[in-house]
C-alpha cells in the first residue's frame, strides 16, 4: 500500500473526532469527580473545637487538625506514639503507629512547647488516630517532612 | 565593605568577593534594559545593528549575571558570614561539595542560579540561533530579555542574596542536612535547567507570534532547546523521586506533594509539545496547539516556583519565607493573558494546513496521546490548587492526597502506555482496520500471555495486572518496531544483526530515540506497578530480638555509637535472612545532626530486581531500643532501570540533527521503509 493509492479525504470524519473529544472529555472529567470523591481522597481541616462538636468521622473523608504539642504528653509505646495537642483552649489526644516525623522530634527535643504539627486520621469521638502527622517546624529550615 | 578575608577564616585562594556581588546584579539588570530596547527597536524598524547590539546587550547581562554568581560562591566557600544568606545556609563544618549546594539552598540563592541558567541560555540561544538576523530572533531577544529583567528586579528588591548582616556571627547556621546529599547536588540544578530551559522555546514563540512567522521555522529553531530542558526536567524529576527514596526515609519516591506537581504539570504539558510538534512538523497541522502548550509549560513551570515560594499551599517543601512568592502572580497573569491575547490575534495565521484524515492514523493517536497528557496535567492542577479555590469559595479547608491523584492517574497513565505501543504501528493519515489488526496482534498476544502467566503465578491485583499487560504490550510493539526497521536494512545491505540494528538507530534518531526513550517509560510503568504489592511492618527491637516482614526475618544483631564534628552517628546492624539463610547485613541509622540539632533517619536498602528490602531506624533509645520499619518494595529496581533506558533514549535525541525544512505544501514523508513493511 503506498499513500498514493488512498483517495485524499474525501469526507473529513469531523463528527467522528467532535464525537471522540467529546466522550474523551466526560471521561476524563467522571474520572476526576469519581476520584475526588472516593474515602480518602480529600480531608478537612479542623479546629479541634470542630472536630469534637462534629463527632465521630464518617467514612467519606479523613480530619486534619492542627496545633501545639502539649508538653510532657509525648509517650511512646512500642511502635505506638501517643501525645496531645492543644489550641490553647482545647485539648485533643492522638495516637499513631506511623513514626514521628525527624522534624517533630527535633523539635520536641529542642522547645516542647513550640511544636507545632498537623495530624490527620479519623477520629471516634475521643481520640484522633492519626494516619500522617507533619510536623511545621519553627526553625527557619522548612524543608523536612 | 572590604573584603572578609582576614576575619572570616578564609578557605580558599580568592576570599569573598560577595560585596561585588549586587554592584554586578544591577549591571546586569542595566543591560537587560539596554537588550530589551534595542532587540525591540531593532525588530520593529528592521535595524539588524540594533538588534545585533540587543544581543551582544545579553551576552553582557550573562555575564554579569555569572559573575554575581561566582562571587556569592566565594563567599560560600571563604565562610564570608557578613552575608546574611552566607551566615543562613552554610556553617564552617561544611564540607566542600555541600558548599555548593547551600548556593541554592534558600530562596535567594535559588533566584539567583535561576536567573544565572536563564541569561546563559539566552545567550547562547541568540547567539547561536540559524537565521540570527533575523525579526525572529531580535523578538526572542527581547521576549528573553523582558524575563531577566523580572527576575533581575526580583534579586534587587524582595531577594538579594547579597544582603549584609549588621554584625557578623561567628559561625553559620549550617545547612539543612536533609540538602547534604549528592542528590541535592545535582536535583534541583536539574529541575532549574528544565523550567528555565522552556523560556527559549517560549520566547520563539512569542516571537513568532509577533512576527506572524508561523511555519515551523520557531520549532526547529528551539527545537534542540525543548529537548534539553524537557530531558533535564526529566532527569531532575527521577533524581528527586530517587533522593526522596533513599533520603526522606518514608518508604516512597512520589507523593504527590504541591512542590511534586509543581515540577510534573510543566512536564506533561511539555511532554505534549514535544509529541504535537511532530504533527506540525510532518502535516503543519495543530499550530494554535503547539503555541498554546509551549505558553502553558512556560507559565506552568513559573507557577511551580510561584508555589513553593509563596507559602501559599501548604507543603512538606515550603519555604514559606520572605514576599518574592506575591511578585510571581502578577508575572504570571502578564505572561498568561498576554499570551493569550497574542494566540487569539493571530488565529489566522495559525490554521491548519492539514486536515485529520481517519480516526485510525497516526494523527489521531498523536492528538490522543496531547489530550490524555494535558488532561493529565489539568488532574494535577486539579487537585493541587482545589483546597486553594474551596477554601476561597466556600470557606472550607481540605487538602487533596495521594489516593486522589493515584485514582486518576493510574487510567490515564496507563492510557498513554497503550498509546505509546499504538502509535509506532499505526500508518500516518490512514490505515484500515484488517492491516491494524494484523501489526497489533502480535505484542497485543505478547501481552494476553503475560497477563495469563502471571495470574497463573498468583497475581491477583487487577491493576498491576492491567499495568504489566499493557507495559508487555507496548515493550513488544516497540521492539518489533526496532526488528522491522534492522529487517529492513539487513536485507537491503546485506548487514549483521547488530550493524543493522545500529543502522536503524542512526538513520532516524529521533524517531528510535523516542522509542528507546518509550521503552524507558514502560520499564518505569513496571516499577510503579510493584506499589499494588507494597508490605510494611514495624516494630520495636531490643538487641537481639527478631521481626519478620514479607518473606525476610530480621534480627537487631548489634549497634554502635561515633561521633564527627557534624553528626551524633547511632548505627543498628539488622542481619538479614531468607529460608533461614542469612542474605545480607543491613546497617540503618539514626543521626543527630550537632549544628542544627536535628535528628535524621539514614535509610539501609538491599535491592534486587525482584524487590527492595528497605529499612529506617525511627528511634533509637539511651538503652538502644530501637523502633525498626521496615518494608519490602517489589519492582522497585524496574524505576531506576527504566530511567537509565530513557536517559539513553534521551542522549539519542539530543544527538539527531535538527530537522530540515521540508518543501512543498503538504509533507507527509512517509519513507520507503514503512511503505514496504506495511
Amino acid at each position: 500500500m503506498t499513500t498514493k493509492q488512498v483517495p485524499l479525504a474525501t469526507r473529513p470524519p469531523r463528527l467522528k473526532f467532535a464525537i471522540g473529544g467529546a466522550v474523551v472529555a466526560v471521561a476524563i472529567l467522571g474520572l476526576i469527580s469519581w476520584a475526588m470523591g472516593r474515602p480518602g481522597s480529600t480531608s478537612f481541616y479542623m479546629t479541634i473545637a470542630e472536630l469534637q462538636a462534629e463527632g465521630p468521622s464518617g467514612v467519606a473523608g479523613a480530619y486534619r487538625v492542627n496545633g501545639n504539642v502539649v508538653p510532657g504528653s509525648l509517650e511512646q509505646q512500642g511502635i505506638e506514639t501517643s501525645f496531645a495537642i492543644s489550641d490553647g483552649a482545647a485539648r485533643l489526644d492522638i495516637t499513631t503507629r506511623q513514626p514521628l516525623p525527624d522534624a517533630f522530634s527535633t523539635a520536641y527535643e529542642n522547645d516542647p512547647a513550640a511544636v507545632e504539627v498537623v495530624a490527620e486520621g479519623r477520629y471516634d469521638g475521643q481520640k484522633l488516630t492519626a494516619t500522617k502527622v507533619l510536623a511545621k517546624c519553627p526553625s527557619k529550615f522548612k524543608t523536612q517532612a | 565593605m572590604p573584603l572578609q578575608v582576614q576575619d572570616s577564616g578564609l578557605t580558599g585562594p580568592l576570599g569573598s568577593l560577595g560585596s561585588l556581588g549586587r554592584p554586578a546584579l544591577l549591571a546586569a539588570l542595566a543591560f537587560a534594559l539596554i537588550g530589551l530596547t534595542l532587540c525591540a527597536l531593532g525588530a520593529a524598524r528592521d535595524r539588524r545593528d540594533l538588534a545585533a547590539a540587543g544581543i551582544r546587550a545579553v551576552v553582557a547581562t550573562a555575564a554579569f549575571v555569572a559573575f554575581a554568581t561566582f562571587c556569592l560562591l566565594t563567599a560560600f566557600f571563604a565562610h564570608d558570614f557578613s552575608l546574611d544568606y552566607v551566615a543562613s545556609y552554610s556553617s564552617r563544618s561544611l564540607t566542600g561539595p555541600y558548599t555548593l549546594t547551600a548556593l541554592w539552598g534558600g530562596v535567594e540563592g535559588s533566584l539567583l542560579l535561576w536567573t544565572f541558567l536563564l541569561t546563559v541560555f539566552a545567550a547562547i540561544a541568540l547567539t547561536r540561533a540559524p537565521a540570527r538576523r533575523s525579526a525572529l530572533v531580535a523578538w526572542a531577544g527581547a521576549v528573553l530579555c523582558g524575563i531577566s529583567i523580572f527576575f533581575l528586579v526580583l534579586l534587587a528588591v524582595p531577594a538579594n542574596p547579597f544582603a549584609a548582616l549588621a554584625s557578623v556571627p561567628a559561625d553559620g547556621q549550617g545547612l539543612n542536612p536533609l540538602l547534604q546529599s549528592p542528590g541535592m547536588l545535582i536535583h534541583p540544578p536539574l529541575l532549574y535547567t528544565g523550567f528555565v530551559g522552556f523560556s527559549i522555546p517560549f520566547a520563539f514563540c512569542i516571537a513568532a507570534l509577533i512576527t506572524r512567522r508561523l511555519d515551523d521555522s520557531w520549532l526547529r529553531a528551539t527545537r534542540r532547546w525543548t529537548l534539553f530542558a524537557w530531558s533535564a526536567l526529566s532527569v531532575g524529576i527521577v533524581l528527586g523521586g530517587a533522593w526522596a527514596y533513599t533520603e526522606l526515609g518514608w518508604g516512597g519516591y512520589w507523593a504527590w506533594d504541591p512542590v511534586e506537581n509543581a515540577s510534573f504539570m510543566p512536564w506533561l504539558t511539555a511532554t505534549a509539545f514535544l509529541h504535537s510538534v511532530v504533527i506540525q512538523e510532518k502535516r503543519r497541522m495543530l499550530k494554535v496547539w503547539n503555541v498554546s502548550l509551549i505558553l502553558l509549560t512556560y507559565v506552568l513551570a513559573v507557577f511551580g516556583t510561584f508555589l513553593t515560594r509563596s507559602g501559599i499551599l501548604s507543603s512538606i517543601h515550603t519555604f514559606a519565607e520572605g514576599d518574592t512568592g506575591k511578585w510571581f502572580l502578577p508575572y504570571l497573569a502578564v505572561m498568561l493573558l498576554g499570551g493569550l491575547v497574542l494566540i487569539g490575534s493571530r488565529l489566522d495565521s495559525l490554521r491548519s494546513e492539514n486536515r485529520f484524515d481517519s480516526l485510525l492514523s497516526r494523527e489521531s493517536a498523536f492528538l490522543a496521546n496531547n489530550v490524555l497528557f494535558v488532561a493529565a496535567g489539568f488532574a494535577v492542577l486539579w487537585g493541587t490548587v482545589y483546597p486553594i479555590v474551596n477554601e476561597a469559595f466556600s470557606g472550607v479547608r481540605l487538602s487533596v492526597g495521594p489516593p486522589f491523584f493515584n485514582r486518576v492517574f493510574a487510567p490515564i497513565g496507563l492510557a498513554l502506555v497503550a498509546l505509546a505501543g499504538i502509535g509506532p504501528l499505526i500508518s500516518w493519515r490512514r490505515m484500515s482496520k484488517g492491516t491494524f489488526a494484523r501489526v497489533a496482534r502480535p505484542p497485543a498476544l505478547a501481552g494476553v500471555a503475560a497477563v495469563i502467566v502471571l495470574a497463573a503465578g498468583g497475581v491477583r491485583s487487577i491493576g498491576a495486572l492491567l499495568a504489566l499487560g499493557i507495559s508487555v504490550f507496548t515493550a513488544a510493539a516497540i521492539v518489533g518496531e526496532f526488528a522491522r526497521g534492522s529487517r529492513v536494512h539487513r536485507r537491503r545491505e546485506g548487514s549483521t544483526w547488530p550493524e543493522s540494528l545500529r543502522r536503524t538507530l542512526t538513520r532516524n534518531r529521533r524517531r528510535y530515540g523516542g522509542y528507546i526513550v518509550h521503552l524507558g517509560i514502560v520499564l518505569m510503568v513496571i516499577g510503579f506497578s510493584g506499589n499494588a504489592f507494597k508490605v510494611e511492618r514495624s516494630a520495636e527491637l531490643a538487641p537481639n530480638e527478631s521481626m519478620t516482614v514479607g518473606a525476610y526475618s530480621l534480627t537487631y544483631v548489634d549497634h554502635s555509637s561515633a561521633s564527627t564534628p557534624e553528626k551524633e552517628i547511632n548505627e543498628a546492624v539488622i542481619a538479614v535472612s531468607r529460608g533461614g539463610e542469612r542474605i545480607a547485613t543491613l546497617r540503618p541509622q539514626r543521626n543527630f545532626h550537632i549544628a542544627q540539632r536535628q535528628t535524621q533517619s539514614e535509610v539501609a536498602i538491599r535491592t534486587t530486581p525482584a524487590e527492595d528490602l528497605y529499612l529506617v531506624v525511627t528511634s533509637f533509645d539511651a538503652d538502644a531500643t530501637i523502633v525498626l520499619r521496615s518494608f519490602v518494595n517489589p519492582l522497585t529496581w524496574w524505576i531506576w532501570a527504566g530511567a537509565a533506558v530513557m536517559l539513553a533514549g534521551m542522549a539519542v535525541l539530543l544527538w539527531a540533527p535538527a530537522p530540515q525544512a521540508v518543501p512543498g505544501p503538504a509533507p507527509v514523508r512517509v519513507r520507503r521503509t514503512e511503505v514496504a513493511t506495511r
